[in-house]
Order: structure tokens, then C-alpha cells, then sequence
């Protein structure tokens, strides 16, 4: 387990790597330069490259920033918060994001995890059309479409959450843009539990514990329910990074003041190293979240672990 | 089946509510939500104020930005600020006054003026604010606003980094006298001097503060009508107190500012009919739903949309009857209203109205008929100029190209030339070719398009902002158009005896504009308007097209 572990964290880190070393040259392809393009002059570009060390070659500068990010430098904003430490502009940020995204993801599996059962059990009924119908919405409709509903629907007519993030009012006002952003998760968890419940309930097994005299809550969550989360936990993964798409737009509908929105801001004025870091974090986020689940794996389904020790 | 159409219904009827969402508008004080108090300090005599970006720097000195500017406005004076009518009037400066030549200027400063930490504003502030403008290591962007704008003595060479800053044309007499040399006679001065660019800085805090200055209400000092006291970088709300201790605190009415950065335009408007924003912009799209409204307001907001022809790389364009065939044909009227809608204003001259004001106090631009011969709507006109044109170069029918911002609104107007164009003259072929806007802007500065659609938005208040443009190698001059006659014209008016002589100087920069108009260097369309929506109990607020685009310092908010 431990050499598995190891191995897939040193193929993440040199992943990164690549990933940092491509989005350096995707910036040097982007147009223009993170200044005010239209009104300076060249010399006036060239003193502010020097300033930034931009004149180097881009080798020098993906060298110089691997190091620097190595004592947590990841450079200074160029344009949308002018010679602020990245560092600091995340420091603040990240745990906005996280924490709404954690609320969606939560709200999402838990309401996603109970429609599916409940479709299941009862399937071919009402209840399942229900749940289907709730899941087909939920896959198809983007989450900044339900932010804006949701917006005008239960701040502006209803008046029940406030439409934008406030920091002084922080769990109220994440409660729109979380709902939203777990709508895509919601819908994926119920279809997935609900087809996995089904072929789980179908299994031979079930069937042999139904004839031991075991029944209601313990078969469905002990047996059925156990076995059906396998799956889910690999689907769960993917959609958390889908979540973190999402959260792009959504955060920029509810004005929170998260690591989204800035990304978005970034890419719109140049802004490199911005893009750069957040991009990398992204990343991170994108590899370790699959690293967790592999390893997650391995403890609800102990075969898988030895499987993989094995091989 | 059944399962399926039941989800399609269900679809459908979401979507009804989410396009219902335009509709109902009419009512606009709904005071629905409870939600409105989103920061401790807040008092209800505050103003609640959409920005539509954040603010990306609050230091004087590296502000490039319009929102920027307006928020450092709010808390910092400079020697002059701007009047309702946009005009300098004293503000740190107490009086001041110029040498018969033109190249001194002696500012008095009033002694009453303190930092929010106690200390006195004085003279120094303003060398050290100003030293750093042009300090090439702090590379400001806005250095130019002192060399090429401002002249101020050594400029140019510190900027290149051939002179110390320490030799700046800007001395401290005394703590209250600041004296400034230029290297040439500069007419609107004094309008530079309420540019944040020329700010004071205390030098003290400043190295006190180091890298973290400007970040936060500790690394922040304010001189002016309000004080920031909730702020951290790149926020989306802040937040800014009354300052008592302003010297003319009596005028400020409001007891705080406070700033909500709201980028999706629905959330905004809805934020606004529900009375949690007193200000907000509203995009084109809205303004159908709004402009009947009595709290609707289309504020000048000094950008001149034009298009440019490149004259230089392209042997058909150089041909001045298809130019004019093209600038006559434009109906700009229709673009306005039936396209942007947002009380832009169709615009036939290179230089926009609005901004600038002439030794009589009169806008520059305010006679829009003054080039009619040269540039108007006339299809007529535009037919037979086609003709000549077409024969001229011994073709019959042309294709173009013309690159245009993907933006909405400027991807709007350019559809709607293309169809004017084509419509108007026989043979017209128009391509559009949409480019993030960096992309457009680096290749018409490359030389590398045929027409491009762009927009030059004024940096002070004088002609010379648009017309230092069309000079002979100038970055933005994209069409490369050179004539020697109009360079002499400009020059003369920059640093030649007839600088410091308002009246003549203002009838040669018409002679100027009128070459520039006759050989149809650019095709001007409109000049750019922002829609508001003003809360009814608020009065006061100043819109200006240039350098400060809202002022607070007057406002006045009723119960």
C-alpha cells in the first residue's frame, strides 16, 4: 500500500510540473500583455517587463518561479490587484471556495445519496418519476442558470437569502450560490446510487440475505447500500472537480469573494501569475482529489487493496 | 416516454421563470429583503454603490484604472479637484499662481489640510508622490501623465532613467509653498492637477508601510472626504467612513460610502430594485426595461467609438473617395438608438463633446455640424463617392476585413455597419473578424487589419488627448497616416509661443481636427454613454467623462 501510495504522489508531483511548464507557454501564446496595452508606449511595456522580470526568457522565468514557489512565493498580481503577494490574495480566498464547495458537495451527496435510494426501493412508482425528473433537470440545466433562478426566486421576490455574499452574514449568503453548485452533483449521485442500488438489490447475495430472515434498514444500508457505494465514491470525485468549474461562474453571479472569480478576472486582463497559480491549484486539487479516492477505494473495498498490492 | 416529457414540461416551465425575471421592474422600492445590512459599520445615511470591477490598486501612483481612481478620490485630495461642472478648483492648494512664461507654476498650500494620522499635508508629500510617478522603479503607467501631458521639467529623461528623480521639476519651497517647473507652457494645467497620478504620498508611512502599503485601512492615509476602514485587496464590498477631520468636512453630507462589486448585470439591477444599492449600472440589454423610469440616467462616459481604416498597408483604403463613401454611409442615429439604445450620442467629430471646455467655457465638440460636408449620413453622397472611388482604382467590387472587440456591444455595432455598408455601396464586401480585445488592440498596433473598430477614451480635459493621437508615429495611430502640415499644427500647440495663448491655440487645434476630418483619417461613430439607475432620495452625485468618473464629496442622501 505504502510503495503504491508513493508512486502515484511522485507521478502527481511530476504531472504538476508539466502542467505548470505548459501554462507558462500558454501564457507567453496569449495576446497582449497584462498592462494597459493601448495607451503605453514600448519603452514605457519595456520598463514595466524588466521591472517584472518578463524580459527574461521564458525558461529563465518558469525556473525562477518553480524555486520561488518553493518558499510560497507565487509572485505578485500584475493588474487586477496591482503588486499584491498572490499568496496573501489566496490566503483570504481559498477557504471561501472551499468552504462553499464543500457545502455543495455536501448537500449535493447527502440529498443525491437519498433520492437515489428512494428511487430504488420504490422503483416504478411516482416517488422514482419524481427523483427522475429532479435528476434530469439537475444534469442538464448549468448552475449559473440555477443561480440566477434561485437568485431571483429566494432573494430578490422571496426575499429570504440575501442575492449577494457578505461577509457579515457568511452561512446565510452561501446557502444560494451551495445550492446551485450542488445541483449537477445532486442529480449525479441520485442516477448513479439508483442504478447501482437496483443491480445491487438484483444480486444473488441480497437475495440469500433476504431468505436469512434479514430485512428493512439493515439489508438496504448494511448490504445494498455499502456495496453501491463503491461506484459512487469514483463518480463523486469527478463531480467535485466539476464543481470547481462551476464554481467559476457562480461565484462570479454572487459576488463572493472567492478564488473563482479572481480566476476569471485574471484570465480576462493578462493578469499571468495570477492564472498561473490558481491554475496550478486547481490542478492540485484536481490530482490529490483523485489520489484521495483511490486510496478511499481501498478501504471500503478491501479486495481492491490487495488486488493493487499484488500487481 | 412519459417520464421524458414530464422533465421536458418541467424544463420549459423553468425557463419561463427565468426569462420572466426581466418583466416586472416597474416598482422600484420594494423593501423586500432584510439583508441589506452587509457590514457592521454600515449606517443608513450611507450610499450603497455597484462597481462594476474591483478596485485594483489604491496606491496613487500604480492606479490605471477608472474605479481605482474614483475610490482614491474619495479619500484623497490632490492640489485641485474637480467641480460639479468638472472644472479644477482649489482643494489641497489654497491659491496658486504662473509665471508670465508659463513654465512656473506656484502652488500655496492651506495649512488646515491633515492625514487621518494627525500629520500636516505639506509640500514634500506632493514632490514625493510625484517623484514616484516617475521613478522608473516603480514603473507607473501612468508616467506619462507627467512627462508627455504634464511637461514637467526632467520627466522624460528620469522615466528613461537618465536623470535622477531627485532632479523632478517639483520643489518644496517651504511646507506650504510646492513650486513646479515645465519644460513647456501647458495650457489645461491645472485639470492635471485632480489626476490621482499627482497625489500626495506621505513619505514617512510610506516607508513605513513598505510592500503592504495601499493594501489595507492600516497601510492607507487619507487627506480627503472620507477614510477607508474596511478594505483588503481585489475585495468585492468595502467600505468608507465620513472623515471629520477633512477641512471642509461641513460639505460632506454622507455619513459613508459603501462599495459592492457586482459583476453579473441581473444580480445588480435586482440588488437595486430590492434598495440594497442606491447607484448601479445597467447593461444594454436592460435599459429597454428601465429608460422610462424616472431614476435612469445615461451619464457621458467620454469614449469615442471609431473606426479605423489602415491607410498604410492597405493601397484601397488610401483611397480618400472609398473613405468617404464609408463615412457617409454610417447612419449613426440608427446605431444609437436602435442598436445601443443607452443614450450614446452619434458623434462627426475626431474629437468627442463633453469633456473638454474652451477659454469661453464652451465645449470643443458641441457643434456636431462643423465637418457635415465631410462627414455625415448621406447615401447619395456615399453612392457617388463609391463610384469615383471604385473607378479610380479600376475595380468593381471590394472585400474588407475589420477586426472588432468580442464584446457585445462593439459586435453589435459592427454587424450593423457591415449591413450599412453593404447595403449603401455596390460591390462592398465586410468580414467581421472578432478578437478578444488584446488580441484587436495588438494587432492594429501591429499594422496587422484593414479596419478595425476601436475606442480611445480621454485621459485629461483638452482636444490634445485625442488629437495628440493622428502624429506622425504615434502607437495609436493605427491607420499610420502621416501629414507634416497637421504635425507642425500639433506641435505648435504642445510646446510652440501659441501654447500659452488659449484662444488661439483652441481655433489651431480646430484646424488641426478639420485635416484630420477631410482626409477621413478615422470614421467616428458615437460617443459611449453608461447607463445608471439613481436612487430618488439621492442627490449630488457628480458624473464625469474624464479622470474621476463619480464624486461623492456633495452627495446628499434623504431618509
Amino acid at each position: 500500500m505504502r510503495k503504491y501510495v508513493l508512486k502515484r504522489v511522485l507521478t502527481a508531483v511530476f504531472t504538476l510540473l508539466v502542467i505548470l511548464l505548459v501554462l507558462f507557454i500558454l501564457m507567453q501564446l496569449m495576446p497582449g500583455s497584462p498592462f494597459n496595452d493601448e495607451k503605453l508606449t514600448d519603452d514605457q511595456l519595456q520598463l514595466l517587463y524588466e521591472k517584472y522580470g518578463l524580459d527574461k526568457p521564458i525558461i529563465v522565468q518558469f525556473f525562477n518561479y518553480v524555486k520561488n514557489m518553493f518558499t510560497g512565493d507565487f509572485g505578485v498580481s500584475y493588474k487586477i490587484s496591482k503588486n499584491t503577494p498572490i499568496a496573501q490574495l489566496i490566503a483570504s480566498r481559498l477557504p471561501i471556495s472551499i468552504g462553499i464547495g464543500f457545502m455543495a458537495v455536501f448537500i449535493g451527496a447527502l440529498i443525491g445519496l437519498i433520492l437515489g435510494i428512494v428511487a430504488a426501493i420504490w422503483h416504478d412508482t411516482i416517488l422514482d418519476t419524481i427523483a427522475t425528473i429532479i435528476s434530469v433537470i439537475g444534469v442538464s440545466v448549468p448552475s449559473y442558470v440555477f443561480a440566477l433562478a434561485l437568485s431571483f426566486e429566494f432573494g430578490f421576490t422571496l426575499g429570504w437569502f440575501p442575492m449577494l455574499y457578505s461577509n457579515s452574514a457568511q452561512l446565510s449568503s452561501s446557502i444560494l450560490p451551495s445550492v446551485s453548485l450542488s445541483m449537477f452533483t445532486m442529480a449525479s449521485i441520485a442516477r448513479f446510487t439508483r442504478s447501482e442500488m437496483m443491480e445491487v438489490m438484483d444480486s444473488e447475495y441480497m437475495l440469500l440475505a433476504e431468505s436469512k430472515g434479514l430485512s428493512g434498514r439493515a439489508l438496504i444500508l448494511r448490504h445494498a447500500l455499502r456495496n453501491a457505494l463503491i461506484p459512487i465514491v469514483t463518480v463523486l470525485a469527478p463531480l467535485i472537480v466539476d464543481l470547481m468549474t462551476g464554481s467559476l461562474v457562480v461565484e462570479k453571479i454572487f459576488s463572493i469573494p472567492g478564488v473563482g472569480s479572481l480566476l476569471v478576472n485574471a484570465i480576462q486582463s493578462n493578469d499571468y501569475n495570477v492564472v498561473i497559480s490558481l491554475s496550478f491549484i486547481y490542478s492540485a486539487m484536481y490530482i490529490v482529489i483523485m489520489l484521495v479516492v483511490d486510496i478511499l477505494y481501498g478501504i471500503i473495498d478491501p479486495r481492491i487493496r490487495l488486488a493493487k498490492e499484488d500487481g | 416516454m412519459k417520464k421524458r416529457l414530464l422533465s421536458i414540461a418541467l424544463a420549459a416551465a423553468m425557463t419561463v421563470t427565468l426569462f420572466g425575471c426581466g418583466g416586472t421592474s416597474s416598482d422600484t422600492t420594494t423593501s423586500s429583503g432584510d439583508s441589506s445590512s452587509s457590514s457592521a459599520s454600515v449606517s443608513s445615511s450611507d450610499l450603497n454603490i455597484m462597481l462594476e470591477t474591483a478596485v485594483e490598486s489604491l496606491d496613487p501612483q500604480e492606479a490605471t484604472d477608472g474605479t481605482s481612481f474614483e475610490v482614491i478620490a474619495d479619500f484623497t485630495d490632490g492640489l485641485m479637484q474637480m467641480d460639479e461642472d468638472g472644472q479644477a478648483v482649489e482643494a489641497i492648494a489654497e491659491s496658486y499662481e504662473s509665471s508670465d512664461d508659463g513654465l512656473t507654476w506656484t502652488f500655496h498650500l492651506r495649512e488646515d489640510a491633515t492625514w487621518s494620522n494627525g500629520e500636516p499635508v505639506t509640500a514634500a508629500d506632493f514632490v514625493f508622490g510625484w517623484q514616484r510617478a516617475v521613478d522608473p522603479d516603480v514603473a507607473s503607467e501612468y508616467s506619462y501623465m507627467l512627462s508627455d501631458i504634464g511637461q514637467i521639467k526632467n520627466a522624460a529623461e528620469i522615466i528613461e532613467g537618465n536623470v535622477d528623480k531627485s532632479e523632478l521639476g517639483v520643489t518644496a519651497e517651504d511646507d506650504y509653498t510646492l513650486v513646479v517647473e515645465l519644460e513647456a507652457p501647458v495650457s489645461y494645467f491645472l485639470s492635471l492637477m485632480y489626476f490621482p497620478t499627482f497625489y500626495p504620498v506621505n513619505e514617512a508611512f510610506f516607508n513605513e508601510c513598505g510592500d503592504s502599503y495601499a493594501t489595507s485601512p492600516d497601510t492607507l492615509l487619507s487627506n480627503g472626504a472620507f477614510v477607508i476602514d474596511d478594505y483588503e485587496p481585489a475585495a468585492t464590498a468595502f467600505h468608507l467612513t465620513k472623515n471629520d477631520d477633512y477641512y471642509d468636512a461641513d460639505t460632506v453630507q454622507l455619513s459613508g460610502l459603501n462599495y459592492q462589486v457586482i459583476q453579473d448585470s441581473q444580480q445588480a439591477l435586482m440588488s437595486y430594485q430590492s434598495g440594497d444599492l442606491d447607484m448601479t449600472l445597467v447593461n444594454g440589454d436592460q435599459v429597454e426595461q428601465v429608460q422610462d423610469d424616472d431614476e435612469y440616467l445615461a451619464v457621458g462616459a467620454g469614449y469615442l467609438w471609431y473606426v479605423a481604416p489602415n491607410m498604410d498597408a492597405v493601397e484601397e483604403l488610401a483611397n480618400e473617395n472609398i473613405r468617404f463613401a464609408m463615412t457617409y454611409a454610417i447612419n449613426r442615429d440608427s446605431i444609437c438608438e436602435d442598436v445601443l439604445k443607452d443614450g450614446s450620442a452619434p458623434t462627426y467629430t475626431a474629437v468627442p463633446p463633453e469633456f473638454a471646455t474652451g477659454p469661453d467655457g464652451s465645449d470643443f465638440s458641441a457643434d456636431q455640424t462643423m465637418f457635415a460636408d465631410v462627414c455625415s449620413y448621406d447615401a447619395d453622397k456615399a453612392a457617388e463617392a463609391w463610384e469615383k472611388g471604385l473607378s479610380e482604382l479600376g475595380v468593381t467590387s471590394l472585400e474588407f476585413d475589420m477586426i472588432v472587440d468580442s464584446d457585445d456591444a462593439p459586435q453589435k455595432v459592427a454587424q450593423v455597419l457591415k449591413e450599412q455598408w453593404e447595403t449603401a455601396l455596390p460591390g462592398l464586401t465586410v468580414n467581421l473578424v472578432v478578437e478578444p480585445k488584446k488580441q484587436r488592440v495588438q494587432d492594429m498596433q501591429d499594422g496587422n487589419f484593414e479596419l478595425g473598430l476601436t475606442r480611445w477614451g480621454p485621459d485629461y480635459a483638452d482636444p490634445m488627448t485625442y488629437l495628440g493621437m493622428w502624429v506622425t508615429g504615434n502607437n495609436n495611430n493605427y491607420g499610420l497616416w502621416s501629414n507634416s502640415e497637421y504635425d507642425a499644427i500639433i506641435e505648435e500647440c504642445t510646446t510652440g509661443e501659441i501654447a500659452q495663448d488659449e484662444e488661439a491655440r483652441w481655433q489651431k487645434l480646430y484646424d488641426a481636427e478639420q485635416i484630420v476630418m477631410d482626409e477621413a483619417v478615422i470614421f467616428p461613430l458615437y460617443t459611449q454613454c453608461n447607463a445608471e439607475m439613481i436612487s430618488s432620495n439621492v442627490t449630488g452625485v457628480e458624473f464625469h467623462p474624464v479622470a474621476l468618473n463619480r464624486v461623492y464629496k456633495r452627495a446628499v442622501k434623504s431618509e
